[in-house]
């Protein structure tokens, strides 16, 4: 008990490689590119079909992309980050989207669309899916998981 | 009918990703995943069940 207590300890102040930053920064940018350089193409094609997937599923039902410094202010600003965190782990999804000018539209007649909400949540899912998958290769880069 | 698709999508991609991440081996992954998407699903029905019969 007291072993693998001491050496959880160990691991944890064990010092995090660099390539494993590279790795969970590629992950992040591109969905499944972290897995991919580490050669685990199985797990790489499943976890970006499935985020680009969302993603994509969530623009093509008129979702909405959030973003700071939009014309709210004061609290509503505030409550505008948590969904804006949420869409950017998207990576280079959120990043093309924005250079297009798509997905950002917040008027009337995009919000009546029935699906408004389902893309919304898929959107904003895509992105913390992609913080998951992030993690996942930041981990086995690190020699934390296999 | 739409509503049920919707959900049934988002039960997957999110149970595959989940599944994906969380184990060691295939067999566990797929396991986990399965339980995750029955997870989704139940819960997603019976909330729905309760949301109907609310008056407001």
């Amino acid at each position: 008990m007291a072993t693998s207590q001491a050496k959880g300890r160990a691991e944890l102040h064990e010092p995090v490689p660099g390539r494993a930053w590279l790795i969970g920064a590629a992950a992040w940018f591109f969905p499944g590119a972290g897995h991919i350089l580490q050669g685990k193409w199985g797990r790489a094609i499943v976890l970006a079909v499935a985020v680009w997937g969302c993603f994509l599923g969530g623009i093509l039902m008129g979702g909405h992309l959030f973003s700071v410094g939009g014309s709210e202010q004061g609290f509503a600003a505030l409550l505008q980050i948590p969904p804006t965190i949420a869409n950017v782990g998207s990576g280079a999804l959120y990043i093309f989207c924005w250079i297009m000018g798509v997905g950002f539209a917040d008027d009337p007649q995009h919000a009546a669309r029935a699906t408004f909400e389902y893309g919304n949540t898929f959107l904003l899912v895509a992105g913390l899916l992609n913080y998951l998958a992030m993690l996942d290769a930041f981990d086995i880069s690190a020699g934390r998981k296999s | 009918m739409r509503h049920f698709l919707v959900m049934t999508a988002f039960a997957f991609i999110a149970s595959v990703v989940f599944g994906t991440v969380a184990k060691d081996s295939n067999k566990e992954r797929l396991i986990y995943g399965l339980k995750v998407f029955a997870e989704f699903m139940i819960i997603g029905l019976a909330l729905s069940w309760v949301l109907y019969f609310l008056p407001f």
